[in-house]
């Protein structure tokens, strides 16, 4: 199956049971307003943990209808996060996502070796682009998780990507290595991950997708370009996802898609028990709407 | 850019290394016509020929150099550049490799000893609203702060030849936070220090910051984040070119983005550009560079 917009996240979520999202520390007006949104919709279902008077609060200055709202009363923001992970791990919710609380206290509970959502897997994010030049949906990962990731977390990052691209029904995903040039060069450690990688798909060591890499963004993203440099690669111009050299290349490729390429944009930390909703406040809301539901579509059928 | 330096109203002579394929060629034919430029051809006299018939071009408009290989085309190019016979010399149908060979030869080059050879572009995006100076998109790998410091210098000689007084200068991160994850911080925090004590020429220089508040206002107002570039930078500085390559190229392929670029640091301006890019893309960067040029003087 080919995707071309967001929108068609909805198509997927159609036929699929509505799913539980726990929001932690949901006193947070951005988030709360995205949960609810989607819950009038019918794609989730809310449980909000947090502080109960703030979230009232919240929800009767920006209209929010949470009458009917499962809540559970934790004003501490850390007990609230245990709460709501703990709420996962017991099978009580889908879907975790982040509330009015820092990013690394929320890895820190979902990473706990005790009552954590660890599935010996690395957590990555993914990230996936509607771009009007672009004849269909395109993943990027790792733009927000993982800092410098060496050959073996690269691995672990594509497993995860594939996994979740193949939930929403992209077969067999073509996956193009970044790298500043197309050729190997020893001077470039991305490059010959990316010939490793592309040798270990190969192999069979990497499955259910098809790797190609080093390849430059031009490359990856137009045939043209491709010929022009007389490039033979089945992924060429044709790539399902993007693959990273790392943290501050994925970021800026990242920004410079919202801002300058004005992409649509939805984002979800795979690699836990279940996928994780982290977005932040310069997040816009159709990004926090449709994150929450691509974490719904990618979540795995009981 | 380019009415700028056709109302100069000087010309410029260039020398183009093994110039003989249409785009290069139908670039050179506006620049000529145009009146800013005088373009030497060094190549194949029967394919220059071919491709000014079929493109309807009068050949009598380009001064055409015999050369039977690309290697002493770019050699034949190089060396008059050097010498005076011409102001800029520039890639024609000739691959990098051989191209810069010349060029970076330390007796007939255009490299002075201990100099930084890097790229810089000039980008329009639409969704922007002015040019940006983008740097380093092509040559130096992962910087150091020497390089990251001749990357900034070569930026803003640019910016000011287009007038930008006081270049705001962002150098880019993942974050704005200085962190010894990321040693590219490290290198930004001391160049905004040298930025503040005269070690780099006048601008208002901020990093690192992320792409947003760099280039908008609005992101600038939201995260809270105090910074004298506040979303309105002309120059991007990127900390490796694995960063800034597929930058450069998403504006070009999904930000319907035009650019200019040229390689610094030579004692004479360098067009060098992928043998696959437009005539359009072409013209702009020899218009650039005879800008460029013109300061040398």
């Amino acid at each position: 199956m080919v995707l071309k917009h967001l929108s068609e996240l909805k198509d997927i979520l159609v036929d699929k049971p509505t799913r539980r999202l726990v929001l932690a520390a949901a006193q947070d007006q951005t988030s709360l307003t995205s949960v609810i949104s989607a819950a009038r919709d019918g794609y989730i279902e809310p449980i909000l943990v947090g502080d109960k008077e703030a979230i009232q609060n919240i929800a009767s200055e920006n209209n929010l209808d949470i009458s009917g709202v499962r809540m559970i009363h934790e004003p501490d923001t850390e007990v609230a996060v245990e709460i709501a992970v703990k709420m996962v791990r017991s099978n009580q919710a889908d879907i975790l996502m982040k509330g009015k609380v820092g990013t690394s206290t929320l890895l820190k509970a979902v990473l706990n070796k005790e009552w954590g959502l660890r599935t010996g897997s690395l957590l990555s994010h993914i990230a996936i682009f509607e771009v009007e030049a672009y004849h269909k949906l395109i993943a990027v990962t790792d733009v927000a998780m993982n800092i410098a990731p060496n050959l073996q977390d690269k691995i672990a990052i594509v497993n995860n990507s594939v996994a979740c691209l193949n939930r929403l029904g992209v077969e067999l995903p073509k996956v193009a290595v970044l790298g500043a040039v197309e050729m190997v060069s020893e001077n470039m450690q991305a490059t010959l991950d990316a010939a490793l990688l592309s040798k270990m798909n190969q192999r069979d060591q990497i499955k259910h997708c098809i790797i190609d890499g080093p390849l430059a963004f031009d490359n990856a993203i137009s045939l043209d370009s491709a010929n022009h440099k007389g490039i033979r690669s089945d992924v060429a111009g044709d790539t399902d996802l993007l693959l990273m050299p790392d943290i501050e290349v994925g970021n800026v490729l990242y920004k410079s898609l919202v801002f300058f390429a004005h992409a649509k944009v939805a984002a979800v930390i795979l690699g836990a028990i279940v996928p994780i909703v982290l977005t932040s406040r310069s997040d816009s809301d159709q990004a926090k709407y449709d994150s929450i539901l691509l974490a719904a579509a990618v979540t795995k059928n009981e | 850019m380019a009415d700028a330096v056709r109302t100069a109203g000087r010309k410029y002579r260039i020398a183009v290394a093994w110039g003989q394929d249409h785009n290069t060629i139908g670039s050179l034919h506006r620049a000529v016509n145009e009146g800013f430029v005088e373009a030497v051809l060094i190549g194949s006299v029967s394919e220059i020929g071919k491709v000014c018939r079929e493109s309807g071009y009068d050949p009598s408009l380009f001064t055409v150099i015999g050369s039977d290989d690309e290697k002493s085309a770019a050699a034949t190019a190089v060396r008059m550049t050097a010498e005076g016979d011409a102001d800029i010399v520039m890639k024609g149908l000739v691959g990098t490799g051989n191209f810069l060979k010349e060029v970076m030869d330390k007796e007939k080059g255009l490299l002075a000893p201990g100099s930084v050879m890097s790229y810089v572009c000039a980008v329009e995006i639409p969704a922007y609203k002015k040019l940006l100076f983008v740097t380093d998109t092509a040559v130096i790998p992962f910087p150091d702060l020497k390089q990251k410091v001749a990357m900034a210098e070569y930026a803003l000689t640019m910016a000011r030849r287009f007038g930008i007084a006081m270049p705001k200068v962002a150098l880019i991160g993942a974050s704005e936070k200085v962190s010894d994850h990321f040693p590219n911080t490290l290198d930004y925090s001391e160049m905004c220090r040298m930025a503040e004590d005269g070690r780099i020429s006048p601008c208002i220089m901020d990093g690192p910051l992320d792409l947003f508040l760099a280039c908008d206002p609005e992101s600038v107002k939201i995260k809270g984040v105090p910074t004298p570039v506040d979303g309105d930078a002309d120059i991007l500085l990127f900390p490796s070119l694995e960063a800034c390559n597929p930058f450069y190229k998403s504006l070009m392929l999904f930000g319907k983005g035009e650019l200019a670029g040229m390689i610094c640091g030579t004692t004479k301006p360098v067009v060098l550009m992928s043998r696959s890019e437009s005539e359009l893309s072409k013209y702009y960067c020899v218009a650039l560079s005879c800008l460029m040029a013109s300061e040398n003087n």
